[in-house]
């Protein structure tokens, strides 16, 4: 077979038959990785950082840049099964709690959560990123979408969103209120699977019929149930659920239209100037959100099938197969801002650019647009009934003065509504 | 092994039936009158030393005959019943009879092999898994743990001795164990030629030669299991391997088989195998036509004599009316008796047709 035995790349294992040596292939060497990483020029020894827009780590002294592996994974990113042994491993890694950090640089001693993989000094700056401990393997992140939006963009991004809505106060298109962005990297959990249902229910099907009452022939809706079944197969491709409960799940998930085409292999130099948080929902948890997710989805295909919308005594047996999952981070711009003394919480996807937050409603502002729109029809109406009272011929301006008041209060509604909205995030 | 003072095959001497070319040692004080196979011809005597024999090697392990008188009546007595109009000589008692008891050969192989191999070994694993109900409005989960098979990929290299490696003796072997069903291995015994000379063994028809493919696949198969064995893995797919067999030692078995016969119809020696441990009976079982035509004729014959009386009656009858209403019924129980004439002879064609044929 070949001529020295064992060939380079293997190494022995127990027999555990005397008389047969075997051999497997050596694991990939693991470089052993620094508790912590710092970043310095190796120009000028001044801080580094990740910038969005060259991709790579800079310098904003001397202007170096390192480049950075961008090799793509993307959707071929490792994806792993659910073991009993990596459901409890997740359950059980350290998700609470704090440690304390010296800096290499100044010497000051500053307090981290576990959950945080990166730390910029708030004495020196000098950035840090922390390899942490996890039981498994697989339970650190593996892979990453690093930022291409800058600071800068989610600035005008955000005043241009915030502008996008008359009901917010004019104050809060301020550049300088909306320019405190901070980069972070949020752990998120995808799920692949295949779920295949089988569903039975009885199907409404509506016929008019005629019947004789009271001396007339009339017509009335009957509905007649019968019974349907059907299979259907839905094939759910990287579901992503977050893997942090530490921010509004409704703003997250607005946020979370990720492509995963662009997913790295996890490099700490990505983080480098960025915060960034190992995630304290374990897999278990969020596989129990994301298969939420997925039997609704594969109910929704299944009343597709039905001959008619009408639905009753619906029941359907769904089974997973080929359940897959990986461990990513991804990048978020975050910025909490004070209007009115409350806060207020912007999210922007680092990826794509995309906005969701909370925006205060100036209710003044509401109001007054209320009161413009209701004003012509209660003066019109009043103006009716006046002419009415004097002349006896207000009828028809209190008729248009009423539809006018109608329509008015229509769009008064649907103003508070929306404002309500708003303010509700 | 064997009696040292005396060569194994001490008391046997070689024979061969030209009838149905199966070749035999038998012992020289018991030589048989006819072929213990066929039972159609004597045996020919071949050489005057079965040592000079090329084919053969001395037994190494036999498996005993574990049949006792009582179930061996059985198993015969349940291969005669069921058997409508069966031949005349197809009794338990002729079988029984005529019962001779004979040894078919298996080569076994002792061999050292070393050897480079390759191979995927798999390791078995859970995986969480759910299956859902969605009823009344609510979902009901449930956990199923599913087995998977993780494959990797192992080389290596072995050096071990193989023993008793098995491989078909006799061009009909597989037919055999196919008819006859497989054999417990668990009572083999070493060969003891005061034993085993005392009966008629059937000599290989298949040199080590061309059994070595058998025994280079059975090695083979049985290297591969120790193999994932010694990777502590369940699975093996891919095995390749690039084996040196060195001092290959061929042996026989023996395994134990009782031959009878019986006579059909036309006078032919029907055989039959049984075997040596459970008694199962391989052979093919013929209803005598002969038996059934006989009967078929006699209810034919009666049936003619009846409706030959019923036509008498029937004639009678002119004068006597009250005869016509026995002429009516002896000519309907005549037509009636024709038809049932028909059954021996249909029956007897249906079971022949349906019996499966057993050439041992």
């Amino acid at each position: 077979m070949v001529e020295t035995f064992p060939p380079p790349g293997y190494i022995p294992v127990a027999s555990a038959v005397d008389g047969i040596e075997v051999f497997m292939p050596a694991p990939a060497k693991t470089i052993p990785q620094p508790v912590s990483f710092e970043f310095k020029c190796p120009q000028c020894g001044a801080t580094t950082f990740f910038s969005a827009i060259e991709g790579s780590l800079t310098c904003p002294n001397c202007g170096y840049q390192e480049e950075l592996d961008k090799s793509r994974k993307g959707k071929l990113a490792q994806e792993f099964e659910f073991t009993p042994v990596t459901l409890e491993r997740s359950a059980l890694s350290q998700v609470e709690g704090r440690v304390d950090l010296a800096c290499q640089a100044c010497g000051a001693l500053t307090s981290v959560p576990v959950t945080h993989l990166s730390h910029s000094c708030p004495f020196c700056g000098s950035n840090k990123v922390f390899q942490r401990e996890a039981l498994q393997d697989n339970l650190r992140p593996k892979y990453l979408i690093p930022f291409s939006i800058t600071q800068k963009a989610c600035a005008d991004i955000s005043i241009t969103w915030m502008g996008s809505s008359w009901m917010t106060p004019r104050g809060l298109k301020d550049k300088s209120l909306l320019s405190d962005f901070t980069g972070i990297y949020l752990p998120f959990w995808t799920f692949d699977s295949v779920t295949n249902a089988a569903w039975k229910a009885e199907v409404g099907h509506d016929r008019t019929e005629r019947y004789y009452q009271d001396g007339e022939w009339r017509t009335r809706t009957v509905t007649d149930w019968r019974w349907e079944s059907g299979s259907v197969n839905v094939i759910i491709d990287d579901l992503i659920v977050a893997g942090t409960g530490k921010l509004s799940s409704r703003l997250v998930s607005q946020l979370i239209d990720f492509d995963l085409d662009d997913l790295v292999d996890y490099e700490p130099k990505y983080l480098a100037g960025l915060q960034a948080h190992l995630y304290d929902i374990p897999l278990e948890k969020a596989w129990e959100n994301g298969r939420q997710q997925m039997r609704e989805k594969t109910k929704s295909a299944c009343l597709e099938q039905t001959s008619t919308p009408k639905v009753r005594n619906f029941s359907m047996d769904l089974d997973f197969a080929s359940e897959s999952w990986r461990y990513i981070l991804l990048p978020i711009y975050l910025n909490t801002y004070r209007h009115a003394s409350k806060s207020y919480t912007l999210m922007i996807n680092g990826q794509s650019g995309e906005i969701a937050g909370q925006r205060p409603v100036d209710w003044n502002r509401i109001w007054l647009v209320i009161a413009v729109l209701l004003s012509p029809g209660v003066a019109l109406g009043l103006l009716g009934i006046i002419t009415l009272a004097v002349a006896g011929i207000g009828v028809a301006i209190g008729g248009i003065g009423f539809v006018m008041f109608i329509i008015g209060l229509a769009a008064s509604l649907v103003i508070l509504v929306q404002a309500n909205k708003l303010d509700d995030i | 092994m064997n009696n040292e003072a005396e060569p194994w095959f001490y008391n046997l001497e070689a024979g061969i039936c030209e009838e149905c070319d199966w070749g035999f040692l038998v012992p020289v004080s018991k030589f048989p009158d006819k072929c213990p196979h066929c039972f159609r011809k004597p045996l020919s005597l071949i050489g005057e030393n079965a040592a000079e024999l090329p084919i053969l090697r001395p037994p190494e392990l036999y498996l005993p005959f574990e049949l006792t008188d009582s179930k061996l009546s059985q198993a015969l007595e349940a291969f005669v019943q069921g058997i409508p109009f069966s031949p005349q000589d197809l009794a338990t008692r002729n079988l029984f009879n005529r019962l001779e008891r004979l040894y078919l050969p298996v080569w076994l192989v002792d061999c050292r092999i070393r050897a480079t191999w390759q191979a995927e070994v798999g390791f078995d694993y859970e995986v969480v898994s759910h299956q859902d109900h969605f009823t009344g409005g609510k979902w009901i989960s449930k956990q199923v743990n599913e087995v998977r098979i993780r494959w990797e990929s192992r080389i290596g290299r072995l050096d071990r001795q193989y023993k008793n490696i098995q491989a078909a003796a006799l061009e009909e072997h597989h037919y055999i164990i196919k008819v006859l069903g497989q054999y417990a291995w668990q009572n083999t015994q070493i060969y003891k030629s005061e034993i085993i000379n005392t009966e008629n063994i059937r000599l290989p028809n298949r040199s080590p030669e061309d059994a070595w493919s058998d025994a280079e696949a059975a090695l083979r198969a049985k290297t591969a299991e120790e193999c994932f064995t010694a990777a502590s893995a369940e699975h093996i797919r891919g095995f390749n391997w690039q084996p040196e067999f060195l001092e290959p030692n061929w042996t026989l078995l023996l395994l134990p088989v009782l031959s009878s016969y019986y006579i059909d119809d036309t006078g032919s020696k029907i055989p039959l195998f049984i075997h040596g441990q459970t008694g199962r009976i391989a052979g093919t079982r013929i209803a005598s036509m002969k038996k059934a035509r006989t009967v078929s004729l006699t209810i034919l014959l009666v049936s003619a004599g009846i409706f030959i009386a019923g036509l008498l009656l029937a004639a009678l009858s002119a004068t006597l009316p009250i005869l016509l209403a026995c002429a009516v019924l002896g000519i309907a129980l005549a037509l009636l008796l024709g038809l049932v004439s028909v059954i021996p002879v249909a029956s007897v064609w249906w079971f022949n047709r349906n019996s499966q044929p057993v050439r041992v």
